[in-house]
């Protein structure tokens, strides 16, 4: 039975406004808020001005972006494979877009141009969600088996490319890399994944209908006149596209797109057409309140944004596996 | 041109030879690269008198291994070729740029069991890492093991140069080394500058060396302060972007590691602040210079010193 409660988007557009505020206040260096409108209003450039318009409003930004896109991707994948586990990084394209990116580091493009990073990383996002696609067009388990098997296969990469990193320091940098940031991007590189990350928006937003209709099950759906195999491309592509984009960005982040469309699954139904535009903004608060705690909490060496989205999200697992244990007979 | 063994490298050599693998740089600015090169020849006459007591006519060892990559240039600096029975597979590089030629004929090891059994040593200069497996294997050949520690300040290099020396029956040769140094260091000290400048050692943001490390010691003694040397009690921390805007230091030295292939560091320490407002301000220094402590770092220190006199004038404007 859905329980319907109080639509919980004004409040969290006003978090999602207010986290965005702080965002741009809060940092490793202290200025306070007025020093920072000072700066903004005096003479450009200044120190105030140089941190907010290079560093943070970029971090922000990618926050806010990498993260709804998990959140979308999330509920789009749990409501088309039906499962509560399913998340981005399931049909092997974050894989496919973190050993991308890693090539482009590997082989030194990264250094000679900075664009290497992102531009590989959505290549191999792209190529990782085409294989899945290719084995697991099928049916939905043959699409979560397919896409184990490329997320294998970009693992079996990624190790590769550490083992035979072209220098020791090359390695740790892969590593580093992996556990994922959206600290200190520059425009350019969030400018040319933007449209990827709409592109795939764009996909992800024509699936509303026909997930609403899976939820009865694959044949009723289809006699509903869904074509599934169109749903499958357009939420694969979809996740390909924005998800891809974001892990060539910032690294591979967990969890986020896990969470975030089960925490808003109370508070408005579980009717999957719902759930992803909600979905989609808590998962970029979440990011968002990440990457500002990370900042506030004083360590010696930076704590990574995936490290942390990691931290919170396993014992959110381990809810989810009682919760699940609870409602079965 | 070896390379080392890519699948060989463990990530705990990976700080010492990433840095010690871009030595050829290193020798373009260190004045003293040509020193020494070869056993006892090339040092300053006179250097080894004084207050040093008369050697010992203790039995010099012939077969030394070294184990680390410190100590294979340390070695190759003090004794005759033909005692060394095995210099590390790292070393090649780095004794390329820093004493050419020196280790032609050295046969090398890869710090394996198998290697010490084989080239039954009798002395082992072994690093910290690979000093309880050395113990282990040493009374079986019949060698002794000396443990050398990592050198990360002028005080440290004082003494591990004297222990080496020591080991390997040349007190002589690590004096004259040690006198060569200090004479630098001196030079230096009674020559401060004016001002001094504000540095960092930033390439990218994920490790810079504060407190306790050889980069910090080295900036001292070129006369800038290394504004991250006030990160709290840990050696290698995180210096963001927004730190170093706020800092405003006068120049950045950039660790280059020409050793190897780039890394996505390179791109990191490229990014658009950097070139804009750094431009003509930094400072491309060989990490292999600050990797190992050696007599060699004062001459990394004086590198530094001649490279402040070509920057611009005043702090980065914006």
């Amino acid at each position: 039975m859905v329980r319907l409660r109080q639509d919980p988007m004004p409040l969290m557009l006003a978090l999602l406004l207010a986290a965005a505020g702080a965002s741009l206040v809060i940092g490793k260096v202290w200025l306070p808020p007025v020093v920072l409108f000072d700066g903004l209003a005096a003479p450009k450039p200044n120190l105030a001005w140089l941190i907010v318009t290079e560093l943070r409003i970029p971090r922000t930004v990618l926050a806010l972006m990498v993260g709804a896109t998990l959140g979308l991707g999330g509920a789009v994948l749990q409501g088309l494979l039906r499962n509560p586990l399913a998340e981005p990084g399931l049909l092997g394209v974050s894989g496919g877009a973190a050993l991308g990116a890693v090539i482009a580091i590997y082989f030194g493009l990264a250094a000679r141009f900075a664009l290497a990073t992102p531009l590989l990383g959505i290549a191999g996002a792209l190529v990782a969600g085409a294989l899945t696609f290719l084995f697991g067009r099928s049916g939905t388990l043959t699409l979560i088996l397919a896409g184990s098997a490329v997320s294998g296969l970009a693992a079996a990469g990624l190790a590769l490319a550490l083992n035979f990193a072209p220098s020791p320091y090359a390695a740790y940098e892969i590593t580093t890399w992996l556990l994922g940031s959206v600290a200190e991007k520059e425009w350019s590189q969030i400018a040319l994944c933007t449209p990827f990350v709409l592109a795939g928006w764009l996909c992800l937003a024509a699936t509303p209908r026909g997930l609403d209709a899976l939820t009865l099950g694959e044949a009723q759906a289809e006699s509903l006149g869904v074509n599934l195999n169109m749903l499958r491309v357009l939420a694969l592509a979809g996740v390909a596209l924005s998800v891809g984009a974001a892990t060539a960005m910032a690294g591979a982040i967990g969890f986020v797109g896990l969470v975030a469309p089960h925490l808003v699954r109370p508070f408005v139904g579980y009717r999957p057409s719902r759930i992803l535009l909600p979905s989609a903004v808590f998962g970029a608060l979440l990011l968002l309140v990440t990457d500002i705690a990370i900042r506030v909490i004083p360590t010696s060496s930076e704590l990574k944004l995936g490290v942390l989205t990691s931290l919170i999200g396993t014992p959110f697992f381990f809810w989810l596996v009682l919760r699940l244990r609870r409602m079965s007979p | 041109m070896t390379t080392p063994r890519k699948n060989e490298l463990s990530l705990k050599a990976a700080s010492v030879c990433r840095r010690l693998a871009c030595l050829p740089l290193m020798c373009l600015l260190l004045p003293a690269c040509a020193g020494p090169a070869t056993g006892t020849e090339g040092l300053p006459d006179g250097a080894s008198s004084g207050a040093l007591p008369a050697p010992v006519a203790v039995r010099k060892p012939t077969r030394i291994m070294s184990m680390m990559l410190c100590n294979d240039v340390l070695l190759l600096m003090m004794v005759p070729r033909d005692r060394i029975a095995s210099i590390t597979y790292l070393a090649h590089d780095a004794v390329e740029a820093l004493l050419p030629g020196a280790d032609t004929g050295v046969a090398i090891n890869h710090g394996t069991a198998e290697e010490i059994l084989l080239q039954k040593p009798d002395l082992i200069l072994a690093g910290t890492d690979s000093a309880p497996m050395a113990r282990k294997l040493a009374k079986a050949v019949g060698a002794r093991v000396v443990e050398v520690g990592a050198a990360n300040s002028f005080a440290d290099i004082r003494r591990v140069v004297r222990q080496v020396g020591q080991a390997v029956g040349e007190p002589g040769q690590a004096h004259a080394l040690l006198a060569e140094m200090d004479r630098k260091l001196a030079w230096l000290a009674s020559h401060q500058p004016a001002r001094p400048l504000r540095v960092v050692a930033w390439s990218g943001s994920q490790a810079v060396p504060g407190k306790g490390t050889l980069t910090n010691e080295i900036i001292a003694a070129s006369g800038a302060d290394n504004i991250a040397a006030r990160l709290p009690d840990s050696r290698y921390g995180s210096f963001g972007l927004e730190e170093l805007l706020a800092a405003r230091p006068d120049a950045i030295l950039q660790g280059e590691t020409r050793w190897s292939g780039p890394s996505l560091q390179d791109a990191q320490s490229m990014h658009p602040l950097i070139e804009r407002y750094w431009r003509g301000r930094r400072i491309g220094y060989p990490d292999a210079a600050y990797a190992c402590g050696l007599p060699q770092s004062a001459d990394a220190a004086i590198a530094l010193r001649n490279l402040y006199r070509e920057l611009p004038a005043g702090r980065p404007r914006w």
